[in-house]
C-alpha cells in the first residue's frame, strides 16, 4: 500500500470544543492537589534520585507518577514530561533525569499503580464509556496527564519556563493534547502519535489497540454516531491547532499500530510555526527511535537548554 | 562464566510438576463476544496453578472445522494481558488458535497478588523458596496443560511465543513444537544486570544495589531459571529473536542457547526496526507452521516494506 503524505482525516472538531474542555478545566480547577511525594531507595542510583508521587485528579482519583532528579544538582533545572503508551507500564525516567532533567513519568487512571479506583483493563480502555464525552475514559485520563504540569510548578527546583513533554504511540497522542491545553510546556517531541484520527485508523489498519474500537462497532453498529462524536472531543487533531510551542514528530512509514497516514494528518494540522517532521521508511511502531534519539535529544537541548 | 549448574535443579523442577500434577485444571470458560468475529471466537478461560492460585487466559479458536496450529502466548513481564500482542494482524486468528496466559500478578490474574512492574522480577528473591518466579514459571506450565486439552488444537504444531517463559516451557513440556523467543532476563541474569541500568534486567541491578549481602543467594535463586541450564532440554524448532549487536543479549552472547538448545535453532540480530523484526517473526512462524508457500497474515503496512 502506498501512504498518502496529505492524508486528511475525517474529524472535525466539536462547535463547543472549547465550552466542553473548560468546563472539564475548571471541575478539575476546584480539586486541590494533595501531592505527597517520597523517596524511593530502590529505584535511586549513583547518578539519579527517584520520588514516588501521587495527587489528585478529576473525580477525586488518585493518580501515581515517577518523579526523577539529577542526583545533587544545584540550581533550577529544565524539566520534562515523560507520557506513557498505552500497554506498557509507565517508565521511570532515569535517563531523562540522568541528561539533568527534572523528569516526571505520570501514570494516568487504569495505569499500575493508578487503578485502583478506576481499572477498566485492556483491552477495555479505549472504549470505556465511549458512548457520551462525558463518560469516556479519556476525559479523565487526559486530565491526569496534563495535570502533572502542576506538579512540576510545585517542584522548587524546576525552572517553570523550561518544561517539555516527550511521548510515544499514546505518549505521542498525549503530548500533543498537553502541549494544547497547557501552554507551560515549551517544546514537545511526538513518536508514533495515537490517538490521531480514531475513525480512519479504524479502517487504515486492523490491529489492536485500535481493533478495540472495532470489536466495539460490530457489537453495537447503532452507537457508531454517537461514538464518533465522542472521539471527535479526544482526537489529537481536534486539539492540533492549539500547539503552537516548537514540536518534532516522528514515525515509522510501517508501522503496524498507528496508521502512519494519520501522523502526517495531525501534523499538517498543527499550527506551530517551529516544527520539523522525520518519517523513517523500512520502520514500524518504534518509528526509528534509534536513529531518532539523537535528534530528541538535541531539539530539547536547544529549546529547554539553549542558555547553558 | 563461572556459574554452575545447581545440584538440585532436576528435582526442583520436578517438583514443580509434581506440584502441578496435584492440582486439578478446573477450567471454567466463558464467551466473550465483544472479541468474536467473523474469524474466530473468544473465551475467557479459568484454571488453576500451583498454589492454588487461579488464572486467566484468553482462548481464541478459528471458525470453522478442523483442528489448527495453536500459538502459546507466554506471560511477558508487564501488567497488561492482552488477547493477541499490540500490533500483531487480528486476522491471524482466524488460522491459529491462540491461547494467552496471564500469569500470577498480571491484571486478570491479580487476585490476590497484584505485582508491581517494576518489582515482580525482584520479589522473594531472597531465596528460592519466596522468589516469586516459580509460580510464574508454573503458571506458564499450567497454561499449556489447558491449551493441549482443547480438542481444536493440532497437537503436532503449537509455538510457545514470547520472551524467556517461552523457552522455559519448552524445555519442561515436550509439547512445545516449536519456539519464537525474544530473551530479555534469565539468561546469566546477574552478569548482564551490572552492565545496565535499563528495565527489566536493572530490576536485578536496583536490588542488589539496596541489598548488596544478598548477592550470593540472589545469584544461587536465579541459576534456577538460568536459560543456559534448561537449553539442552529444548527440543522444539526455535528462532531467538536476539538484540541488536549493540545490546545485552546479542547473537553473541546467545551462543550459549544457539549452540545449546537440542533442536534446530535459527537466530535473527534484531535490525532495529520493529517492522523488519516482525516480519521475520511472521515468515519464520508461517513457514514453519503452515508451509513455505503459503501466504503471509501481516498487518497492512507491512506490505509496503522496502527490501
Amino acid at each position: 500500500m502506498t501512504i498518502d503524505k496529505n492524508y486528511r482525516c475525517k474529524v472535525r472538531t466539536p462547535d463547543d470544543f472549547d465550552e466542553f474542555w473548560g468546563g472539564v478545566m475548571s471541575d478539575v480547577a476546584a480539586i486541590p492537589m494533595n501531592t505527597t511525594i517520597e523517596k524511593d531507595d530502590l529505584r535511586s542510583n549513583e547518578e539519579v534520585d527517584v520520588y514516588q508521587v501521587f495527587y489528585d485528579s478529576l473525580d477525586n482519583l488518585r493518580v501515581s507518577g515517577w518523579y526523577a532528579v539529577p542526583k545533587g544538582a544545584t540550581g533550577k533545572l529544565p524539566a520534562m514530561i515523560q507520557f506513557p503508551g498505552y500497554l506498557s507500564d509507565p517508565m521511570i525516567p532515569r535517563e531523562w533525569a540522568a541528561k539533568g532533567y527534572a523528569c516526571f513519568s505520570v501514570n494516568p487512571r487504569g495505569k499500575v499503580r493508578s487503578r485502583t479506583q478506576f481499572d477498566p483493563g485492556y483491552p477495555g480502555l479505549l472504549t470505556f464509556g465511549i458512548v457520551d464525552k462525558n463518560s469516556y475514559s479519556y476525559r479523565g485520563f487526559y486530565v491526569d496527564a496534563w495535570r502533572s504540569v502542576d506538579f512540576l510548578l510545585e517542584r522548587p527546583e524546576v525552572d517553570a519556563s523550561r518544561i517539555g513533554g516527550v511521548g510515544g504511540s499514546q505518549g505521542g497522542g498525549l503530548a500533543i493534547t498537553a502541549a494544547a491545553m497547557r501552554k507551560e510546556i515549551r517544546a514537545v517531541s511526538i513518536s508514533a502519535p495515537y490517538l490521531c484520527g480514531h475513525m480512519d485508523a479504524i479502517e487504515l489498519s486492523h490491529t489492536y489497540p485500535y481493533d478495540e474500537i472495532n470489536d466495539y462497532l460490530e457489537t453495537y453498529p447503532e452507537r457508531r454516531k454517537d461514538v464518533e462524536e465522542t472521539v471527535a472531543y479526544f482526537d489529537g487533531i481536534s486539539f492540533a491547532d492549539k500547539v503552537t510551542c516548537p514540536v518534532i514528530v516522528n514515525i515509522g512509514l510501517q508501522d503496524n499500530v498507528v496508521p502512519p497516514e494519520t501522523g502526517y494528518a495531525v501534523y499538517n494540522a498543527m499550527s506551530s510555526k517551529d516544527k520539523m517532521f522525520y518519517e523513517y521508511d523500512g520502520h514500524g511502531h518504534e518509528a526509528g527511535k534509534y536513529i531518532h534519539g539523537a535528534i530528541i535529544d538535541e531539539f530539547f537541548e536547544t529549546h529547554l537548554k539553549g542558555g547553558e | 562464566m563461572t556459574a554452575q549448574k545447581p545440584e538440585n535443579f532436576d528435582a526442583f523442577w520436578n517438583y514443580v510438576d509434581e506440584d502441578l500434577s496435584g492440582i486439578p485444571l478446573a477450567p471454567e470458560i466463558e464467551p466473550i463476544p465483544i472479541r468474536s468475529n467473523a474469524n474466530a471466537d473468544l473465551y475467557g478461560v479459568r484454571i488453576t496453578s500451583v498454589g492454588p492460585y487461579r488464572l486467566f487466559g484468553y482462548l481464541s479458536i478459528p471458525k470453522g472445522e478442523g483442528q489448527f496450529p495453536a500459538i502459546f502466548y507466554t506471560p511477558k513481564n508487564g501488567s497488561v494481558h492482552e488477547v493477541i500482542p499490540q500490533g500483531t494482524a487480528t486476522a491471524m486468528r482466524k488460522r491459529y488458535v491462540t491461547f494467552s496466559i496471564a500469569a500470577r500478578g498480571m491484571r486478570n490474574s491479580d487476585k490476590p497478588y497484584a505485582a508491581m512492574f517494576p518489582g515482580q522480577l525482584t520479589d522473594g528473591l531472597e531465596s528460592l523458596d519466596t522468589y516469586v518466579y516459580r509460580g510464574i514459571v508454573a503458571d506458564t506450565l499450567r497454561g499449556l496443560d489447558y491449551l493441549v486439552t482443547r480438542p481444536e488444537v493440532d497437537l503436532s504444531r503449537i509455538v510457545a511465543w514470547g520472551n524467556d517463559n517461552a523457552l522455559l516451557v519448552a524445555a519442561r513440556r515436550s509439547s512445545i513444537t516449536h519456539v519464537v523467543s525474544t530473551p530479555a532476563y534469565l539468561l546469566d541474569t546477574i552478569e548482564h544486570a551490572l552492565k545496565t541500568s535499563s528495565y527489566p534486567l536493572a530490576e536485578f541491578s536496583d536490588y542488589l544495589r539496596l541489598y548488596p549481602e544478598r548477592k550470593d543467594d540472589v545469584v544461587a535463586t536465579l541459576e534456577m531459571y538460568n536459560l543456559r541450564w534448561h537449553a539442552e532440554s529444548i527440543k522444539a524448532e526455535t528462532l531467538i529473536k536476539a538484540d541488536h549487536a549493540t545490546g545485552i543479549y546479542n547473537p553473541g552472547v546467545l551462543e550459549v542457547l544457539e549452540s545449546g538448545i537440542a533442536g534446530n535453532v535459527t537466530v535473527h540480530e534484531s535490525e532495529r526496526s520493529s517492522s523488519r523484526d516482525g516480519l521475520n517473526g511472521e515468515k519464520w512462524l508461517t513457514a514453519n507452521l503452515i508451509g513455505a508457500d503459503a501466504e503471509l497474515i501481516i498487518p497492512e503496512h507491512w506490505e509496503n516494506h522496502p527490501q
